[in-house]
């Protein structure tokens, strides 16, 4: 927005209006706005609620519930918990198969293949083994985050230039020297990539695993609401969610944005690119 | 004094090549002594293994058969960073490491101690102009800039030898010319022995003391022409006719070797028979 | 991204890891190791899989999971590669949209399931919603990606040649496209696919995934494996398939 009234100041006023952020953010209002008036003037208050309804709800009968909050709390610990597993998981697999070429050839295709499950299949499975509680979540969550980042850090390892790797050993540089120097500073773009990917699947995995199991946490709430056909208090919950999610993800992208050296971020991921 | 710096004798490369495009004999029977400080172009067309020589004389490749022999010590496939540096054809500063992190770098690799760390690269920097750049990315700069550090990367680790593999080719011809010039008053000052790769004739010509003219696949030496012009050479010297005429020596030289060359990626069965 | 060729050494791993696993599936339940409850022995699941393609529930439970999944898809696929093409039409249109769609799929879009519970029941409607909503993204995304990212010297050298307007985009502007424009239905079918079966899982009367479920609520474990084993292996299949498909389409 500063940049769009700064740009006000100096030129016209069709400049604000050409500004891509000031019209994206207008675009969302205007959507907010005819759920609100639609909310108000036509839909059936059992299925819609306008945006006022729903932060209402939020403040009436979300916050001051102690037990939804929990609820939401847990959620907050199994993703971060089934997303920290993923990482020391999935990097230490990625770094074991793209060692060697060898390596990769023979694992990558089993890494692929068992990415082409539909993993929501095995949902009652895990269910089944690991209980109702918190540590089938984190296990669920893990099983979809890993394989990105697996996939991310052996592509990142391929990728090393075959001319810095002959660099650094022309400069007398040991094996140890060139995966400390060479080698894994050139997989960072490439594991933020996994990374952001990861977080995505995390998320999903772990709340696929929470709307499953009705008889606790989120998935217990949403079903409350929705089969009382109490919209307002169920879109204000799945707003809560969603924020989460958005808060984890933009996690990742400040970290990557801190600890990638140089210019070499990989332009922001368009196409998530399931391969 | 009369012992060559570099002696290559008999060098033979092959590369076993897999499926239908069988065995490729990149470099046949090559020898050849380079002076200590002199400066030596090898030039040929593309493909004719005078990047695989130069890669073998500075320990990155083993020859099928037949040494390399650098200052009396036998290179065989292992790197001798002590004696021989290295400035690759790209740019080959690690991008994830500001310009002066990637000397430092250098240095580590070689086992410098660190306190001489940051002297050496400065110094280096400054022989080319390019100490105000010391804290700034590799993406930051331009090609050219990124050229100049490169090569001042691998003349801060002070060794006798540099092999220089193409190291202009991405630049434009006028950025080429300026840091031929460069090169040449550094090579005066430093009276480092260089063996130097390119496809620009007007480079051999104006930076060697020795140019060796190679074959098409598989690689032999032609013919060895001298260009006796002292170094730090000026911009004067390009348009005197001596300049041209050697030029025009090399072209003519070349001329066949590069239709052989070009030939052969035309019509492959051709080649073959 | 795996083009290349496996030796007879990574074949032979490969197998080998294979067989590792079946053998330690095998292994584990004759030793009684593990409960049963959990892990079924091959040869049971086996026999209830053979047991379960000859009745005719089966086949239909296949059949409504297949016609939701074609529903969602073909509604995907349409207003997918329509809402992604319009907006490639204007360069605003694309700064202001493009990261609204990328960054709503950031978020699991599961997340609005119980939404689509609520507007359109517990029977298939909400699953084709909801796959049609999921697989709505990747197809619109990678069809802005395709058109947009198509390098403008090519537009201005058909434009040089005199091609009008539906010369450019039949020629030019289509064949360049298309090979992302698959990515993103490739892409947004398998994602279809795995919503859909998830939202039969989690919530639903009939299908696939709610004979997966209902299997795991009775405790009938062999039952559960049988179908978990049937939706592997022909996903597996699928997702070769696709893949050959797509590499022939690639290399002409």
């Amino acid at each position: 927005m500063s940049e769009a009234t700064l740009q006000a100041k100096t030129s016209t006023f069709s400049a604000v209006w050409r500004n891509p952020t000031f019209l994206r953010v207008l675009l969302i209002a205007a959507v907010v706005l005819a759920l609100e008036i639609y909310g108000r003037g036509w839909a059936d208050p059992a299925f819609m609620s306008p945006p006022s309804g729903i932060m209402n709800a939020f403040l009436v009968k979300i916050a001051p519930e102690p037990k939804i909050i929990e609820a939401l709390w847990f959620c907050v610990l199994q993703i971060a918990a089934a997303y920290a597993l993923s990482v020391v998981v999935g990097v230490i697999i990625g770094l074991a198969i793209g060692a060697t070429n060898f390596s990769r050839v023979a694992f990558f295709p089993v890494v692929l293949l068992l990415f082409a499950i539909p993993q929501v299949s095995l949902l009652p499975l895990v269910i089944l083994m690991f209980g109702l509680g918190p540590a089938a979540k984190i296990a669920f969550g893990f099983s979809h985050g890993v394989f990105p980042i697996i996939m991310n850090v052996v592509a990142g390892m391929r990728d090393v230039k075959e001319l810095h790797r002959r660099a650094a050993r022309s400069m007398g540089a040991s094996r140890a020297d060139t995966i400390r120097h060479v080698i894994l500073p050139h997989i960072v773009p490439s594991l933020f990539t996994g990374l952001r990917l990861g977080m995505t699947l995390t998320l999903l995995g772990v709340i696929l695993a929470e709307l499953y199991v009705s008889t606790g946490g989120i998935g217990y709430y949403t079903r409350l609401f929705a089969e009382n056909y109490s919209p307002a208090p169920l879109f204000a919950l799945i707003g809560c969610l969603a924020l989460i999610a958005v808060l984890f993800n933009e996690l990742v992208r400040i970290a990557e944005r801190r600890l990638t050296p140089g210019k070499r971020r990989h332009p922001k991921l368009k196409i998530p690119v399931k391969e | 004094m009369n012992e060559p710096a570099i002696s290559i004798r008999n060098v033979t490369q092959r590369y076993e090549g897999s499926g239908a495009s069988g065995a490729v004999l990149a470099i046949d029977e090559v020898s050849l002594d380079i002076r200590k400080g002199e400066f030596v172009c090898l030039l040929g067309p593309s493909g004719c293994g005078k990047s695989t020589l130069l890669n073998i004389i500075g320990g990155l490749f083993r020859p099928t058969s037949g040494t390399c022999t650098v200052a009396g010590r036998l290179v065989d496939g292992e790197p001798h960073p002590d004696q021989i540096a290295f400035v690759f054809q790209e740019s080959t500063l690690f991008p994830w490491y500001t310009v002066i992190e990637n000397f430092r770098i250098a240095l580590k690799f070689k086992g410098i101690a660190k306190s001489e760390w940051d002297d050496r690269a400065m110094r280096a920097l400054k022989s080319v102009g390019m100490a105000s750049f010391a804290q700034s990315y590799p993406d930051q700069l331009s090609v050219g800039m990124r050229q100049r550090v490169n090569m001042a990367r691998g003349i801060c680790v002070e060794t006798d030898i540099l092999l220089m593999d193409e190291p202009f080719a991405a630049l434009d011809e006028q950025t080429r010319m300026v840091l031929g010039e460069d090169l040449s008053q550094l090579l005066a000052a430093t009276g480092k022995t260089i063996v130097f790769v390119t496809h620009s004739l007007a480079e051999a010509v104006f930076l060697s003391d020795r140019i060796v003219v190679m074959t098409a696949r598989p690689g032999r030496i032609k013919t060895i022409i001298d260009v006796n012009e002292p170094h730090p050479r000026s911009p004067d010297f390009m348009l005197e006719p001596r300049f041209s005429e050697l030029r025009n020596e090399c072209y003519s030289l070349l001329r066949d070797e590069i239709r052989a060359t070009v030939a052969a990626q035309r019509d492959p069965q051709g080649a073959d028979a | 991204m795996t083009s290349e060729r496996g030796t007879f050494g990574t074949r032979s791993v490969q197998f080998a890891f294979l067989a590792i696993a079946g053998g330690a599936w095998w292994f584990a339940t004759e030793t009684g190791s593990v409960s049963r409850l959990l892990l079924p022995p091959p040869a049971s699941v086996y026999a209830t899989l053979e047991r379960l393609v000859q009745t005719s529930a089966f086949w239909s439970a296949v059949l409504v999971t297949l016609t939701t999944i074609a529903k969602a898809f073909s509604i995907a696929l349409v207003v997918g590669i329509l809402a992604g093409y319009l907006i490639t039409r204007s360069k605003l249109a694309m700064d202001v949209i493009e990261p609204v769609i990328s960054g709503l799929f950031t978020i699991p879009i599961t997340l609005f399931f119980p939404m689509f519970i609520l507007f359109f029941g517990i029977g298939s409607g909400s699953k084709v919603a909801y796959g049609a909503t999921y697989a709505f993204f990747p197809i619109a995304l990678n069809t802005i990606a395709a058109f947009s990212g198509l390098e403008e010297r090519y537009l201005r050298a058909a434009r040089s040649m005199g091609a009008g307007r539906w010369d450019t985009f039949r020629y030019i502007l289509l064949p360049g496209a298309f090979p992302v424009l698959m990515t993103g239905l490739r892409i947004g079918f398998f994602i279809c696919l795995a919503s859909v079966l998830g939202g039969e899982t989690i919530s639903s009367v009939a299908g696939i995934g709610r004979n997966i479920a209902l299997a795991a609520e009775l405790m009938e474990s062999a039952r559960m494996f049988a179908w978990i084993t049937f939706v592997v292996l022909s996903s597996v299949t699928l997702n070769l398939l696709v893949y050959s498909l797509e590499t022939r389409l690639r290399s002409r």
